[in-house]
């Protein structure tokens, strides 16, 4: 078979695959609208980097494994997406020949001052080989960008050789927060004071947890050990463990994921202001689950339900929670769940993922069934969400894509199918 | 052509997906291997545990009849033992008015354990007890016998003993005081510094650079590090500390910032050390001759070094921010072998990993114990 047949045949094969998961006609779906990311059309990945600011901004961390990752926004009032440009020049680092700023791998958030505070994070690791070396990575830095200026402001390194596996960002302490990678250590950056400061090691490196939840008095949470929580209060600079246990599934039974993935950590967890509560789904089963930090000890979490696609319920391949979880306007939790074990390039299948939600009212959980596009093409899987102010949720995520001569490349290919990024809309009040 | 391609692909999708802080196979291969090392908690899991952020292992010394007498430091110090024949961690009880203990076990042939405290840097003496009857209670008292401070004002910064003689020998820190306790006489003596000036350095510098250990030859020799990579030799006999003319290996330039960390006798009278720069070395007390035997690890630091009963020497590298790993040494033939990072993977039971190594030691049977110095620590069990 000539170059040219075997290519046909590959672009034959990719459009029937396309074509069939659009003429798929599943029993339920939902319309979700989509920006791409144009020019970005390699960017590879998206993990926790979504930020809708109050502004109707909406910030987003792109992923390249091997180069720089940039920073880019969707402004929602002029339906424009603006690259801020990749975070090796914006860290000063492009060209000393050092591991690259691929990415920011953590929540973003917004300060009083109405920026926006992020940490930047590695891409390839190569089996920690390279790690304090002088061509491996550098170091995590700690950054803002001011909308008024259009500019980022460096804050230096934080954790040297490391990056920022998990973060968030506090206005009330005016604080970034994160959980290193690969050494699991929680830090922070001190915005008024310029402290960095490493509070040591919570987790190991395969099993450090994914989201720190921020409560409305400025501590911060996070899970830890086997399902474990603790807690940083920054009056008192100190983490306590909690006696709370998230409710994660009983290991032992198969080697398959467990070994290659943690299924012993919250995935992502939200916080309602309203009921003074964290709401989480957890990464084993997607369980989802409530966290009081103020309820007496042996009574903080409870177990409200299950968030994956029903019919994986019970099964022990039911699919890596993602971390798309928002809390929406109308009192209901948003989590797109996966329809196979999503991780972009890594995902172990072709299926489209499901918009779930929990009424924090009616206390009830509905499948919305199958995200696609106007198109007909599925949403392949995501790993960010968030509410704008106008009650719209986004998600970052994968969608399969033919190649478009104005806009060329892909992210990669899931089993076959090449994807592209894209920003996610849903108007829960439209659908 | 095409095969290579498929191994670059094979290749990128392992290291993508190693990328996203998930255990792939492939992190197998850098790791020590699997059937020889475990890990221990510090105590009776879940409850009866030296708390995390007290938990980090800085000194680890083999009593005469084999236990392991293990130190901590953090906000609060414990001490622990590890008998072979049980082989888990009985916490002893909390150091009174200690938050680290550095290098600075000393066990007598009596079985009486020595501790040399931060920050009040007193010299303590522990006299076990039937510890295995006893039950776990994290944050009791260590009962001990408080004998007092060798140097007014100064930390205990080593401690090493000389069962021989049973005198106990220490350094110092801020200001690199070496001193002797006569256990017999219960009497302290100073003899002067390692040390007499901070480097010239950066501003963020500030210490005196001294060994991190200290070493009894089998003539009763005490030897250490002191400024600009020295060595110093206490003499017994004459009750006296002298500079010696040679130095712990280092680049050219690097002198000021040089000490040793890690020393270890061998029986046939030789020395082994490893320096802060990362080279191992060979010191031979009765010529003052030292061999460079070069770097096992383009790490920085010897964290530790023991030799088992087959000759071999086993140590670790890696400083605070790095990732350390563990690597033997033949004497026989000069070789090195990297074993890889020390790391437990026992899914689904527990998986750990230790980055930074605070204290080694060899038990009778040839088990190197391998104490973490993090907020979370834990005790790692090889088995060459």
């Amino acid at each position: 078979m000539s170059r040219w047949s075997r290519s046909a045949a590959g672009m034959l094969a990719i459009a029937l695959c396309m074509i069939a998961l659009q003429a798929q006609a599943p029993s339920k779906s939902i319309t979700v609208d989509y920006r791409y990311f144009r020019g970005l059309a390699t960017m590879d990945g998206n993990w926790a980097a979504l930020k809708a600011a109050s502004d109707g901004k909406v910030y987003v961390g792109l992923a390249c494994h091997g180069c720089n990752g940039p920073l880019v926004y969707y402004d929602s009032a002029s339906n424009k997406m603006v690259d801020v440009g990749d975070l090796a020049r914006l860290t000063g680092e492009d060209g000393l020949g050092v591991g690259p700023q691929s990415k920011i791998h953590a929540k973003f958030g917004e300060g009083k001052d109405g920026r926006i505070y992020f940490a930047t994070h590695g891409g390839w690791w190569f089996d920690y080989a390279r790690f304090a070396t002088q061509e491996g990575y550098p170091g995590s830095h700690y950054m803002a960008y001011d909308p008024k200026s259009g500019k980022v402001q460096d804050f230096g390194i934080g954790p040297r050789f490391e990056g920022m596996n998990t973060g968030a960002y506090d206005p009330k302490f005016n604080r970034i927060y994160g959980l290193t990678h690969p050494r699991g250590h929680f830090v922070y950056y001190d915005v008024a004071t310029g402290a960095k400061v490493d509070k040591g090691r919570i987790n190991n490196w395969d099993s450090i947890c994914r989201t720190l939840g921020i409560d409305d008095q400025g501590n911060v949470y996070g899970s830890f050990g086997a399902g474990r929580i603790f807690q940083y209060d920054p009056r008192t600079d100190a983490i306590r463990e909690l006696d709370a246990r998230l409710p994660i599934r009983a290991k032992g039974r198969s080697l398959g994921r467990d070994y290659d993935k943690s299924e012993t950590a919250w995935r992502v967890v939200v916080w309602d202001g309203e009921t003074k509560r964290f709401y989480g789904v957890e990464e084993s089963a997607s369980t989802l689950f409530s966290f009081d930090p103020a309820a007496p000890s042996g009574s903080q979490v409870k177990t409200l339900g299950q968030m994956c696609i029903p019919g994986f319920a019970e099964r022990r391949d039911v699919p890596y929670a993602t971390l798309s979880l928002a809390l929406g306007h109308d009192r209901k939790l948003y989590y797109a769940a996966a329809g196979a074990e999503f991780d972009y390039g890594g995902s172990a299948g072709v299926a489209a993922s499901h918009l779930m939600t929990y009424d924090l009212r009616s206390e009830k959980i509905e499948d919305l069934g199958e995200m696609r596009l106007s198109d007909g093409r599925p949403v392949l899987g995501t790993n960010a969400a968030d509410t704008g102010p106008d009650g719209t949720i986004y998600f970052v995520g994968a969608v399969g894509v033919t190649d478009d001569p104005s806009d060329p490349g892909h992210g990669g290919t899931i089993q076959g199918t090449p994807f592209r990024l894209a920003l996610f809309l849903f108007h829960p009040r439209a659908d | 052509m095409r095969y290579r391609e498929l191994v670059i692909t094979a290749s990128l999708i392992a290291v993508a997906t190693a990328c996203l802080g998930q255990r792939e196979r492939s992190y197998d291969n850098v790791v020590v291997t699997q059937t020889r090392i475990d890990a221990r908690d510090l105590g009776y899991a879940p409850e009866d545990v030296i708390p995390d952020g007290e938990s980090g292992v800085t000194s680890l010394a083999i009593a005469p009849k084999g236990d392991l007498y293990g130190a901590t430091s953090g906000t609060r110090s414990h001490l622990f033992v590890l008998s072979p024949r049980h082989g888990y961690v009985q916490p002893l009880g909390v150091v009174p008015h200690a938050t680290s203990i550095t290098n600075a076990i000393a066990i007598a042939d009596s079985g009486d354990v020595y501790l040399g405290t931060s920050p009040d840097g007193h010299i303590l003496k522990y006299t076990p007890s039937e510890a295995d009857t006893q039950q776990i209670q994290i944050g009791k008292p260590l009962r001990v016998a408080d004998l007092g401070q060798p140097v007014t004002g100064e930390r205990i910064f080593a401690l090493t003993i000389d069962r021989n003689a049973n005198i106990l020998y220490g350094l110092t820190a801020p200001n690199a005081h070496f001193f002797s306790y006569s256990i017999a006489d219960a009497k302290f003596h100073d003899f002067g510094v390692v040390a007499e000036k901070i480097p010239f350095g950066e501003k963020f510098e500030k210490s005196k650079m001294m060994s991190r250990m200290l070493v009894v030859d089998q003539d009763g020799m005490v030897f250490a590090s002191g400024e600009d990579g020295a060595f110093f030799r206490f003499n017994p006999k004459v009750q006296k500390l002298e500079k010696l003319g040679i130095h712990a290996p280092a680049v050219p330039g690097r002198e000021p910032w040089t000490r040793v960390d890690a020393f270890l006798l061998d029986p046939s009278g030789v020395i082994y050390g490893g320096t802060s720069d990362g080279y191992l070395f060979r010191l031979d007390p009765a010529t003052l001759t030292v061999t460079n035997l070069g770097k096992p690890l383009n790490q920085y630091r010897i964290d530790g070094l023991v030799r088992t009963p087959d000759g071999r020497l086993y140590g670790v590298g890696g400083t605070e921010e790095e990732m350390a790993r563990l690597f033997s040494y033949d004497p026989h033939s000069g070789a090195y072998n990297v074993l890889g990072f020390i790391d437990v993977n026992r899914r689904p039971y527990y998986t750990w990993q230790a980055y930074v190594i605070g204290a080694l030691a060899c038990g009778a049977d040839g088990t190197v114990y391998i104490g973490e110095d993090e907020r979370i620590s834990k005790l790692y069990l090889f088995y060459p």
